[in-house]
C-alpha cells in the first residue's frame, strides 16, 4: 500500500494490530492505467517533489516516470477542482473515469504476526542553517538536487545546468560534512558514513559530463571504507582538475552579476582563501525519518540518542520491542549493501519468529489445465488498445483491427480501451476458450509493464502463457511519432505484422521445477557461520557447521569489548553454546573441505574431519570463512617485544597486564597494513577498534599519554563519538601523509634500549618524536589463507584484493552469482561484530527463500540443446557464467547439458554456438529472423514466407 | 458462538504474516525475501509510490550503476 | 524512456526484443542486411552496468566490431551498423542516437540488390566458421575504447576470408565407418556404409568436425585451393573397408 501511513501498533509478537491511515489519491487505483492524459490536459503546474522542487509537475501526476504503483495522484493542495470546486477537466479527459474527488481518508486496521521497519532517513535540510544561502543563493544546491540534475529523468533531462541561468558549471565545489560531524553548527555529533563517497561519485559523474570542469572537494577525514572504496577514491582524486581540499569553507555570498557562489576557507597551509564557484554542493548528511518520534512512540519502539532506531547492542535488526525488526538506514546511516542484507536479516528473523505459520496465508493461483496447441492449425487472436488516447489519438485502433483480420492465421481482432483493465483481460480469457485461440497478439504497450498481465489471461484462457506475443504501439510508435499520424499508422501495422509471425513461432514452454534439499552446510565456525546456522537450525533446518580450526569461533575469539563496550567473550560462549545444543546442528571441527559438486538445491560436498569423510547432501551453501589478521613487517614487529598489534593489545588490556597499566607513552599507528600498494583498501574497522583501546587504555591508565597517528580517521556512522570521547580525554591525533609514515626505532646507547617514534606533524609542520613504552599497530585485516582453494571448489569468485565476490556489490551483497551459494562476514570485507551478525542474518534470511520450498520453479525462457547440429565445440558452456551448461559424455562426443533452474534465458550460448545447436527458447534465431522477414516481405509473400517459416519450426523440431 | 466471533474476527480483519514499513530499496527487499519464504506481506510507504531515496539517485557508487 | 518522455524520433526504426544484448548473434546482423535492411543498431546496456553477471553487452561491443570489419570487407559501409549502450532511464540519448543514425543510413541510401548481396549470402554461410575463428576475441572484454578500432584489424578479417578452408574426404583414403557422417551437424555428407563419403560442399558449414572425428585422416583441410571434385556416383564403393 503505497501513500499510507502507519499510526498506530498494538499487541505482541505473533498478533500485532496495525492501524493504517490511506490517504486518498482521489484516483481510482484499480481503474487508473497510468495512461497520463489527464496530466496532459491538467491546467495547474507545482513544483516536482521527487525532482528536489527544481521542475515543474501538474496538479494531477504520477510520482516519478518509473513510479510503483504506475498511477495518478492529485496533489489536494494545489488542485483547482479540490481547493475551489473550479476546473475538474482531468475528471472529463479520463476515458476510464478513474478520477473521485469525493475520496476521504481511509483507516483500516491489519493484523500481522511481525514488523519490519524499513523507515529509511531524510536528507538533512540546510536551509536551517541561512549562513549556507540554501534557497537564497541560486547556486547553492544540495547533493540530492545534484541526483536529480544529473539524472536523465531530471529536471534538466540529465544535462548538468546550474539552476540561476540554466549553463554548463564549469567550477564546481562540493562541500562535505553538511549536517554531520558537528563540523558546522547545528549538525549533527555522528558522521553520516555515505557522503564522501557518493561526493566521489558526483565529481565522477561531472568530469563525465564535462571533462574540462573543475571539481573541488572540500573535506574532513576521507571516509572510503567500504568494499571497494578506497580505489574508488584514489580514482577521483587523479582525475585532471580535481582538488581534494582539507579545510571547512564558508559560503560569503553571490556575485551579483554572474551569480557565483564565493567560498572563503582556510588552506591545510594557514592561508586565507577567497574562490568563487559556478556551483557549489552541499554534501548533506542523513537525518533519522521526520516525525519519527510520534511515530515510535505510537509503534511502541525506542530510540537511540540520535533519534535512530533503538537496537540490540549485538544485534542490529532487532528492535527495542519483541517481534518488531529494524532494517536499512533507520538502523544508522548506512550504504545499500547495508541496507540489502539488513533487510534479507529482517526476513530472516521474523522467519524464525512465525516459521509455524509460513504457507498458511498465501494461497497460490489455480490455474485450468493447459490445452495441447502445437498439432493444431494456428489461430490468432489479436488485441488492439487505445491506451486510453494515447494510441488511438494517433493512429486509428479500428483501422488496424480491419488490416489485422487481414493477416493470415488472424481470426479474432478486437480493440479495447484498455486491454490491461479488469474487464479487458477478462474478455481476453474469454476469446481465447471461446473461439479456441492458440496463439495472441496484444498490439498495446511495452511487455515491461504488462506482458505478466496477459501471460496470466491467456493462462486463464486454457492455453500455455508463453503463447501471446506484444507489438509496443505505444512507446515504441504512438509515443514517439504523435506528429506523424501516417507513418506511424503504417509503423503500428508493422509491428502487429511482426509480432505476428513472432507469435506464430512462439511454443509452449514448460515451468522447470528441480526439488530443494532441506539441509544447509555452513564453511566457517566464526561469529557469522554461527549465527547463519542457528537461524537455519531454528526455522527448521538440518544444518552442517563445518569449521578448520579445533574450536569454534573464528576472530572473536581474541575480541574482548565491542566499541560499545559489550562483552563479546560472554556472547561468544553463550552463541557456542547455543550451536552445540542445538539437535539439528551437526558441528564438524578441523574439518576440511575435500571436493564439492551439484547445483541449487542439490549439492553433495565432502568433508574431512578426525578423520571421517562425510558425504553431505544439502541445498544452499555459506561461505563464512572470515578473515584474519594482517602480521606487520613493518614498524619492528617482531623485533621489539613492545611493538604489538591492536588484538595483542587488547589481551593486554584485559589481562590488565603491568606493561599497560604502567605505561606512560603509548603509540598507536593506523593503517599498517591497509591503504597500500599490496592492499589497496581499507580494513574499515582499524580506526574504531584503536578508539576502543585508547579509551579502554584511559580507563585503566588515566595518566598515559596516546598518541594515534593516522591518516584518515574512518569513525563512520555512531562511532564518530568515540573519536570525539577520545580526543576530549586528551588522547593526541596526528596526521601522517603516506609518503611520509612515521618511523619507530631503538634509540641506541641508553642502558634499556629506548624505543622512539619520528613522525612529521601536519598541523605544526614539523617532525615530533615521542618516546615510548608501547607501539600498537593498527594491523590491517587480510583475507584468509584459504580462500583461493575454497573459490576453486565452489565455482565463485574472488575480488582483486582476495575476498570473495558477491553478485553485485550493491544490490546482492551476500549472494553469489551461482545460485544457491552465498557469504556473509568478514570473507566478503572487514566488519564489525555487529555488521558481520546481520549479513549472516540476511544470508541466512537469503538461503531461507530456497530452503522454505519444496521446489525451486524457474522460467521456461531456457536453453535447449539440439544434440545433432552440435559439434561438441563447447563454447556455450565456457560463455556461461551461471554453470547452467555441463559437458557430458556421449555416444556422439561430448555434448552440453543444460540446467534449466539455473538458466537465465541471456542467449550468449546462442550467439556463440557456431552451428545454432545450443538456442534459448523463446528467443530462437528463427524466432527472431521471422521478424526481419516478414518486415521485408510484400503483403502477398507474407503468407507464403509464414508458411515456409512454420514448416521450417516444425521441421527443426521434429529433427 | 466461539465459531461465531472467530468469523468475526477473521472477517474483521485482513490477516497478513508480516508488517514491511517503508518501501525504499531496504523495505522493498525485506518484502521479497519474505514472500519468497512464504509470508504474506503487507508492505507500507508514505509516499505516492516506493522506491524511497535510491529511486532519486542517479547512478550508485561505485559501480555507477543507474538505480533504476 | 523516449516513450514515456514524448521524446520524438524518426518513424524508420523498428525494435525487435532480446533479452540481453549478448544474444545478438552474427547471424542476425548480416541476416537482416541480406534481406534489404539499410541499417542496424544494436542497444545494450551501460558497459560495466550487467544487473547479472552475463555482461552480454560486451560481447555484443566485439560482435559489431567484428562486423564492422566483415562489412567493410565485403563493401558494405559498415556505418550502417551502430551499438549504443543505455539504461533505461536514457530516453534523450536513445533518441539522439536514433536520429542521428537515420540521418547517416539515409545519407548512405537503400542498400540495393547488387553484388553485395552477393557477398552477404556468403557471409551468411561463413558464419558458423567466422564464429570459431573469432572466438577467444569475441570473449575479451574491451574496456578500454581505445582499443576498440583496432580489436579486430583489416588484414586479419582479410586473412579470414583468404583462408577459408574446405574439407574434403580423400576416396582414397575413407573407409566408409559412418563417423563423420553421423557426426556432421548438418548433416551434409552423403554415404553408407561401404561408400565412399562425400561432403556436399554447398551446405557445409566448415567446422571441421568431420575432420576431428575421422580416425584414418581421410578428412582434409584445403585452403586456398580447388575441392577436386566427388568420384561419380557409381563409382563409390570402398576400396578398404573400416575395420571392425
Amino acid at each position: 500500500m503505497s501513500y499510507t501511513e502507519i499510526e498506530g501498533i498494538e499487541g505482541e509478537e505473533g498478533n500485532f494490530t496495525v492501524r493504517l491511515l490511506r490517504k486518498p489519491r482521489y484516483v481510482l487505483e484499480h481503474r487508473c492505467t497510468g495512461c497520463r492524459n489527464c496530466v496532459d490536459h491538467c491546467p495547474v503546474e507545482i513544483p516536482d517533489v521527487f525532482n528536489q522542487k527544481l521542475s515543474k509537475e501538474k496538479a494531477i501526476h504520477i510520482y516519478f516516470s518509473q513510479a510503483i504503483p504506475l498511477i495518478c495522484y492529485i496533489d489536494p493542495e494545489y488542485c483547482l477542482y479540490l481547493k475551489e470546486g473550479k476546473c475538474g477537466i482531468c475528471a472529463d479527459i479520463c476515458r476510464n473515469s478513474a478520477i473521485d474527488f469525493g475520496q476521504v481518508p481511509q483507516r483500516e486496521e491489519v493484523k500481522v504476526g511481525a514488523v519490519v521497519l524499513s523507515m529509511g532517513f531524510d536528507p538533512y535540510d540546510p536551509s536551517v542553517r541561512p549562513e549556507w544561502g540554501y534557497g537564497r543563493l541560486a547556486n547553492v544546491i544540495s547533493s540530492m538536487d545534484f541526483e536529480r540534475i544529473t539524472s536523465s529523468t531530471g529536471p534538466y533531462s540529465g544535462e548538468i545546468l546550474r539552476p540561476s541561468d540554466l549553463k554548463h558549471p564549469h567550477k564546481v565545489a562540493w562541500i562535505q560534512c553538511v549536517g554531520s560531524r558537528q563540523v558546522y553548527e547545528g549538525s549533527k555529533s555522528y558522521c553520516s558514513a555515505v557522503c564522501c563517497t557518493y561526493t566521489q561519485k558526483q565529481v565522477i559523474l561531472m568530469k563525465i559530463h564535462n571533462p574540462e570542469a573543475e571539481c573541488v572537494v572540500f573535506h574532513n577525514d576521507i571516509r572510503a571504507f567500504s568494499k571497494g572504496f578506497e580505489r574508488f577514491f584514489e580514482r577521483t582524486e587523479s582525475l585532471p582538475g580535481v582538488r581534494f581540499i582539507r579545510a571547512y569553507p564558508q559560503v560569503v555570498g553571490e556575485d551579483p552579476v554572474s551569480k557565483n557562489v564565493i567560498l572563503r576557507y582556510v588552506t591545510p597551509e594557514g592561508k586565507l582563501v577567497e574562490e568563487d564557484f559556478d556551483l557549489v554542493v552541499l554534501s548533506v548528511g542523513l537525518l533519522p525519518p521526520s516525525g519519527i518520534d510520534k511515530v515510535a512512540s505510537e509503534l511502541g519502539i525506542e530510540l537511540n540518542e540520535y533519534g535512530f532506531c533503538k537496537t540490540n547492542p549485538f544485534d542490529f535488526v532487532e528492535a527495542t520491542k519483541p517481534g518488531v525488526f529494524v532494517s536499512g538506514s533507520f538502523i544508522a546511516p548506512s550504504d545499500i549493501p547495508e541496507a540489502v542484507y539488513t533487510a534479507s536479516g529482517a526476513a530472516s528473523k521474523c522467519g524464525r519468529l512465525l516459521g509455524y505459520r509460513r504457507n498458511k496465508l498465501t494461497v497460490p493461483k489455480q490455474y485450468p489445465p493447459e490445452r495441447e496447441v502445437v498439432e493444431e492449425e494456428p489461430r490468432v487472436g489479436v488485441f488492439v488498445c487505445h491506451c486510453g488516447a494515447n494510441i488511438g489519438k494517433v493512429v486509428s485502433v479500428p483501422s488496424l483491427v480491419e488490416e489485422a483480420l487481414k493477416l493470415p492465421y488472424v481470426v479474432h481482432a478486437e480493440e479495447d480501451l484498455f486491454w490491461c483493465s479488469t474487464s479487458g483481460t477478462k474478455r481476453i480469457m474469454e476469446v481465447v476458450k471461446e473461439k479456441g485461440l492458440n496463439r495472441v497478439v496484444v498490439a498495446a504497450c511495452t511487455p515491461k509493464t504488462h506482458e505478466p498481465t496477459f501471460m496470466d489471461s491467456i493462462r486463464m484462457g486454457g492455453i500455455n502463457m508463453y503463447l501471446v506475443d506484444m507489438a509496443n504501439i505505444r512507446e515504441h510508435c504512438t509515443w514517439v511519432h504523435p506528429l506523424e499520424g501516417e507513418a506511424a499508422y503504417e509503423k503500428a501495422k508493422e509491428l502487429i505484422k511482426m509480432s505476428l509471425a513472432r507469435a506464430l513461432l512462439l511454443e509452449p514452454l514448460e515451468l522447470y521445477e528441480i526439488p530443494i534439499d532441506k539441509r544447509a552446510l555452513v564453511v566457517g565456525g566464526g561469529i557469522s557461520g554461527m549465527t547463519c546456522a542457528l537461524d537455519l537450525a531454528e526455522q527448521g533446518h538440518e544444518v552442517w557447521l563445518v569449521e578448520k580450526e579445533r574450536e569454534l569461533g573464528g576472530m572473536a575469539r581474541r575480541i574482548y569489548w565491542t566499541l560499545e563496550g559489550e562483552d563479546v567473550q560472554g556472547f561468544l560462549r553463550d552463541l557456542i553454546d547455543r550451536v552445540y545444543r542445538h539437535p539439528l546442528i551437526h558441528v564438524l571441527t578441523e574439518a576440511k573441505i575435500i571436493e564439492t559438486s551439484g547445483y541449487l538445491g542439490n549439492f553433495v560436498t565432502k568433508v574431512q574431519s578426525g578423520g571421517t569423510v562425510y558425504e553431505i547432501k544439502h541445498g544452499v551453501t555459506i561461505l563464512a570463512t572470515g578473515a584474519v589478521e594482517y602480521r606487520p613487517t613493518e614498524y619492528l614487529y617482531g623485533k621489539d617485544p613492545r611493538v604489538v598489534t591492536a588484538l595483542e593489545f587488547e589481551e593486554l588490556l584485559a589481562k590488565r597486564d603491568q606493561k599497560v597499566l604502567e605505561a606512560e607513552n603509548v603509540v598507536m599507528i593506523q593503517c599498517v597494513g591497509s591503504r597500500s600498494k599490496e592492499r589497496n583498501y581499507c580494513s574499515r574497522i582499524c580506526c574504531g577498534e584503536t578508539m576502543k583501546n585508547a579509551l579502554k587504555l584511559k580507563e585503566l591508565n588515566p595518566n598515559c599519554n596516546i598518541y594515534v597517528l593516522y591518516r584518515d580517521m574512518r569513525t563512520y556512522g555512531f562511532k564518530e563519538d568515540l573519536y570525539r570521547k577520545a580526543a576530549d580525554l586528551g588522547v593526541v591525533f596526528i596526521r601522517f601523509e603516506p609518503e611520509q609514515q612515521p618511523v619507530v626505532e631503538q634509540v641506541q646507547g641508553a642502558a634499556e634500549r629506548a624505543l622512539r617514534v619520528r613522525v612529521r606533524d601536519h598541523v605544526l609542520g614539523e617532525e615530533v618524536e615521542i618516546g615510548v613504552d608501547l607501539v600498537v599497530l593498527a594491523a590491517g585485516v587480510v583475507p584468509a589463507p584459504d580462500n583461493q582453494e575454497l573459490s576453486e571448489q565452489f565455482k565463485v569468485p574472488l575480488d582483486e584484493d582476495g575476498f570473495f565476490k558477491e553478485a553485485h556489490v550493491k544490490l546482492r551483497p551476500v549472494d553469489f552469482g551461482t545460485e544457491g551459494i552465498f557469504l556473509c562476514g568478514m570473507a566478503h570485507y572487514p566488519k564489525y561484530i555487529q555488521e558481520a551478525i546481520a549479513q549472516a542474518h540476511g544470508a541466512s534470511g537469503r538461503a531461507m527463500t530456497i530452503l522454505s520450498k519444496e521446489k525451486e520453479v524457474s522460467s521456461g525462457i531456457v536453453c535447449f540443446v539440439d544434440e545433432g547440429r552440435c559439434m561438441g565445440c563447447g563454447a556455450c558452456a565456457e560463455v556461461c557464467t551461471y554453470g547452467a551448461i555441463l559437458m557430458e559424455e556421449t555416444k556422439r562426443g561430448k555434448k552440453p547439458k543444460v540446467i534449466p533452474v539455473l538458466c537465465k534465458g541471456c542467449g550468449l550460448c546462442n550467439s556463440e554456438c557456431p552451428t545454432g545447436a545450443i538456442q534459448v527458447k523463446h528467443f530462437k534465431d528463427e524466432q527472431i529472423l521471422a521478424e526481419i522477414d516478414v518486415l521485408m516481405a510484400s503483403d502477398e509473400e507474407l503468407k507464403d514466407i509464414i508458411d515456409k517459416k512454420i514448416k521450417q519450426n516444425k521441421g527443426a523440431k521434429a529433427a | 458462538m466461539e465459531r461465531q466471533s472467530l468469523l468475526w474476527f477473521f472477517r474483521r480483519y485482513q490477516h497478513y504474516d508480516v508488517l514491511v514499513a517503508g518501501g525504499g530499496i531496504s523495505g522493498v527487499q525485506a518484502a521479497l525475501d519474505l514472500a519468497n519464504a512464504g509470508f504474506k506481506v503487507l508492505m507500507v510507504d508514505r509516499r505516492p509510490s516506493i522506491g524511497g531515496h535510491m529511486a532519486q539517485l542517479d547512478k550508485t557508487f561505485p559501480t555507477l550503476d543507474c538505480s533504476i | 524512456m523516449s516513450g514515456v518522455s514524448r521524446l520524438q524520433y524518426p518513424t524508420d526504426l523498428r525494435i525487435i526484443r532480446v533479452m540481453c544484448a549478448g544474444r545478438v548473434d552474427l547471424k542476425h546482423i548480416f541476416y537482416a542486411f541480406s534481406k534489404g535492411v539499410d541499417g542496424v543498431l544494436i542497444v545494450g546496456c551501460r558497459l560495466n552496468e550487467c544487473k547479472f553477471i552475463t555482461e552480454g553487452n560486451y560481447h555484443a561491443l566485439n560482435v559489431a566490431l567484428l562486423s564492422k570489419r566483415i562489412m567493410e570487407h565485403i563493401g558494405l559501409d559498415p556505418r550502417r551498423l551502430w551499438i549504443e549502450f543505455m539504461s533505461s532511464a536514457d530516453g534523450v540519448l536513445f533518441a539522439e542516437t536514433v536520429k542521428k543514425m537515420v540521418k547517416t543510413v539515409r545519407e548512405l541510401g537503400p542498400i540495393g540488390n547488387g553484388k553485395v548481396k552477393e557477398r552477404l549470402d556468403e557471409v551468411m554461410r561463413l558464419i558458423p566458421y567466422i564464429k570459431i575463428a573469432t572466438r577467444e576475441k569475441l570473449r575479451v572484454k574491451l574496456t578500454d575504447p581505445s582499443k576498440w578500432e583496432e580489436h579486430f584489424t583489416k588484414e586479419e578479417i582479410e586473412d579470414l576470408f583468404k583462408n577459408v578452408p574446405s574439407y574434403w574426404i580423400d576416396p582414397e583414403e575413407c573407409r566408409a565407418c559412418m563417423a563423420c557422417l553421423r557426426r556432421c551437424p548438418v548433416g551434409a555428407i552423403d554415404g553408407g556404409k561401404k561408400l565412399i563419403h562425400v561432403i556436399r560442399q554447398e551446405e557445409c558449414i566448415k567446422c571441421g568436425t568431420c575432420a576431428e572425428v575421422c580416425r584414418f585422416g581421410a578428412v582434409k583441410k584445403l585452403v586456398g585451393q580447388p575441392v577436386p571434385p566427388p568420384p561419380p556416383e557409381d563409382m563409390r564403393t570402398v576400396k578398404k573397408a573400416a575395420e571392425a
